[in-house]
Parts: C-alpha cells; structure tokens; sequence
C-alpha cells in the first residue's frame, strides 16, 4: 500500500512535459508502483489533449500532407520491444533507463554506511541511486532546491513518517530532516534534487561535494 | 468533405469505442452528415480505422486536422515554425506508425497524439530522454477500481467544458503546466508570485474539474 505520492504540481509537471528529465524519471519509477498515481496522470494527460484541441490552428504549409502520405508506405509499424525481465524487481521503467537491475549497477562506497550511483546530472538536477545498511543515516540536513525520494528496496523514516517501497518523498527549501534505513535489508533509494543538499554537520559539509551532493 | 464524410464514423459508435470496426454503417441521413463536422467527428474511430485497414483517407483526415493543432502547441513551447513544421509532420508519421497501440479505452486520439507530440518535443528539442511507463511493469494493486475507460471521449468533451470555466488564474497556471517547458518551481518565478500559491491554484483547478467530471457520471 503506498502512502506517499507525488502532489498535483509534480504529476502535472510529469504530464505535461515540462519537468526535468530526472524528476520525470522518479514520478515515472513511483507509478510502476502505483496504479492511482498512473490513473491521476492518464487524467492529466487527457488536460493536454483538451487543450491541443482546443488550441488555434497553426497552418501547415500546402504540401506537408502530399509529402506525408508518400512516406507512409516506407513505414512499418514499431514492435513493441521484448526487455528481459527484471531478476531483483527492479521496476521495468528504470530498469529500461539505467539499462540493468540494481544488483548490476557499480556501487560506489560513500563511508561505511553507505553506496550510491550517479546516474544523472544536467545543472543543479541529479538524479542518483542510494543504498544505506539498516541504521545508516544521512546526517541532518535542509535543501537548496526539491529532493524526490523514492524507495525501492527496505525503507526509511524521518520526522516526517516512515517509508516503503513505492514511496515518493518530497522535501524542499527549510524543511530539515535525518533520513535513517530502517531495520531488515538494505534500503535503496532513487533519489533526484534540484539543488544542493544543506548538511549540518561539518564533516558532511566538507564530505557531501566530493561525491557530487 | 465528400471524402470525409465517406470515412466519417456513425456518430452513435463514440459510446462504444471497442466495437468500432465492428459496426461500421454509412450514414443515413444529411442531418448525420452535416452533424460530422470535424469538431464531432469521432477522431478515435478514424485512428481506429488507420490501425485496422490502414486506410490513408482516415489518416488524412487526422492529418488534417491535428497537425496544424500539433505545429500551433509546439510554436507555443517555442519551436521555430520550421522546426513546428517538421515536428508536426513526424507526430502524425508516428501516429501511422504506432496506431496499432492506441487502445481507445485509456485516452482519446487528441490526449494520445498530445503524449506523441510532447515526448517528441522533449527528444527533439529539449534532448532529453522520456522516461517511458512500461505497460508490463507491476500489477494493479488491489482495492483501486480499474477506469471503465469507455467514457474517455465522452470525457475529454466534457473536460474541455469545464476548462472554460475556470477562473483566469487558474486557467494559467493549467496551461503554463503544459506550455511552459518549466517546472512549476520556474513558472512561480515567471509569474512573481510564490510556489505554494501555483501548487494552490493547480489544487483548486483539478479539485473543480474532478467535480465536474465526477457529477456527470
């Protein structure tokens, strides 16, 4: 049962196309998992459909449909490609992102608590992969842009409740918090931030920008 | 107008889009005639039809009146018009491509081809990769109730009202969402107002359309 989801702005930013390709990749993962979230979007997107009907037509030039038609024979419809299936549960959308299951991926030490892999930058957006051993924490700390966290293995709690596969987390600006992975097996997280992390801690402060925070 | 009317879906068919194809009837009168205008005119029938016998009048017909509705969304995201012209073109080229996996149940031809159209504008212009659903990820989880997804055309009409009717600030906000090409944190910016006041009036906007889409069912 997942308990937390992505608010109407970031489903409508999903939608209609103008998130970041990171941020769309963790609403993306989210509804792998959850079947209200993709009938939220599927509403959304119809939201586009209205008002691409609804928009003033821009005319084509007189023979862009001539031109049109004579490639249509040239064209064979797209198969829908066969992608092996996940051996861990990674969910096919990421999987088919980051080309391999979690368990392939070249997990980089950050201390002795915690691996991440960095699969994503462009500006201040980062999107990476996070795995913490029970009881490993983040270390207190407040954001310089929005951080999107989604659990794909174990959980995590924070002040702000506890959190389990499928779950998407959203912190921003002032709102502080100590992320800890909760007991049992390694959490893992796809994480994506708009902007740097404000850690408390000196050492974290000094620390963080070596591995791209 | 001859050749579309020929190809044009009996009006009745739109409540039950998984027939179509199945009950194909010319129409009867002129008044059905004159009623298959292209602003009722069953669009996912016709894609429907591309996808069954290929039938290039349909396409047409799609082609005609959704490319220029393409080329206008894309020069409002800021596309040159050459640039709109040609991504236009490769829309409706995809649409003929992939009409064999439009499923008339989850979304009306307008929402599937707006989906074809943003995705291309993020390859093309943005360059950037979509991450895609993946149709075989995960089952449904139990306790949601699955959309009947018959009402979808139905739904989008009745959307396209109730848009109308929102108040103005409102209404930018929804559209800025899809005509943008920036996260809201940037469109607040944009508009010199704060990010919680665009998620509140994003809140208002769906909370209002909800409601008018659930009263009419």
């Amino acid at each position: 049962m997942i308990r937390h989801h992505p608010d109407e702005a970031l489903l409508l930013a999903y939608a209609g196309g103008g998130a970041d390709e990171a941020v769309s990749l963790i609403v993306a993962t989210h509804m792998a998992y959850c079947e209200t979230c993709r009938a939220r979007a599927t509403q959304l997107e119809a939201l586009g459909g209205s008002l691409l009907q609804d928009l003033p037509p821009a005319p084509m030039s007189s023979d862009a449909l001539q031109s049109v038609l004579t490639k249509l024979d040239e064209i064979k419809p797209v198969e829908r490609p066969v992608r092996p299936v996940s051996r861990d549960g990674t969910p096919r959308v990421l999987r088919n992102y980051i080309g391999g299951d979690l368990r392939d991926m070249r997990w980089r030490q950050m201390g002795p608590n915690l691996s991440y892999v960095p699969l994503f930058r462009r500006g201040a957006v980062t999107a990476r992969l996070l795995r913490g051993v029970p009881g490993a924490q983040t270390g207190p700390h407040r954001h310089g842009g929005q951080e999107y966290t989604l659990v794909l293995k174990g959980g995590f709690s924070d002040v702000t409740g506890s959190y389990a596969p499928g779950d998407l987390q959203m912190m921003e600006g002032d709102m502080r918090h100590n992320p800890v992975a909760d007991p049992g097996e390694d959490c893992i997280n796809l994480a994506v931030t708009t902007g740097p992390l404000k850690f408390e801690s000196l050492f974290r402060k000094i620390v963080a920008p070596l591995f791209g925070f | 107008m001859l050749a579309y009317a020929r190809n044009a879906p009996f009006p009745a068919l739109r409540r039950f889009p998984r027939r179509i194809g199945q009950a194909w009837r010319l129409p009867q009168t002129l008044a059905q005639i004159l009623a298959m205008t292209p602003e009722t005119g069953d669009w996912n029938a016709l894609l429907c039809r591309v996808a069954q016998t290929r039938d290039r009048a349909a396409f047409a017909s799609l082609f005609g009146h959704f490319a220029p509705r393409v080329k206008a969304y894309l020069l409002r995201l800021g596309a040159t018009p050459a640039l709109a012209e040609d991504l236009a073109q490769e829309a409706l080229l995809s649409l003929w491509r992939k009409a064999h996996l439009f499923d008339p149940a989850k979304a009306s031809a307008a929402t599937w081809l707006f989906t074809i159209a943003r995705n291309l504008r993020i390859d093309a212009i943005r360059r950037e990769k979509r991450p895609e659903l993946d149709p075989e990820d995960f089952m449904p989880e139990p306790g949601t109730a699955a959309d009947d997804g018959l009402a979808q055309a139905d739904e989008e009409v009745r959307l396209r009202a109730a848009l109308k009717d929102l108040p103005a600030d409102q209404i930018q906000v929804v559209e800025l969402s899809f005509f943008a090409d920036k996260p809201h944190s940037e469109i607040a910016e944009a508009l010199g107002i704060p990010l919680g006041t665009v998620k509140s009036r994003l809140r208002l906007a769906m909370a209002r359309l909800k409601r008018v889409l659930g009263e009419a069912e």
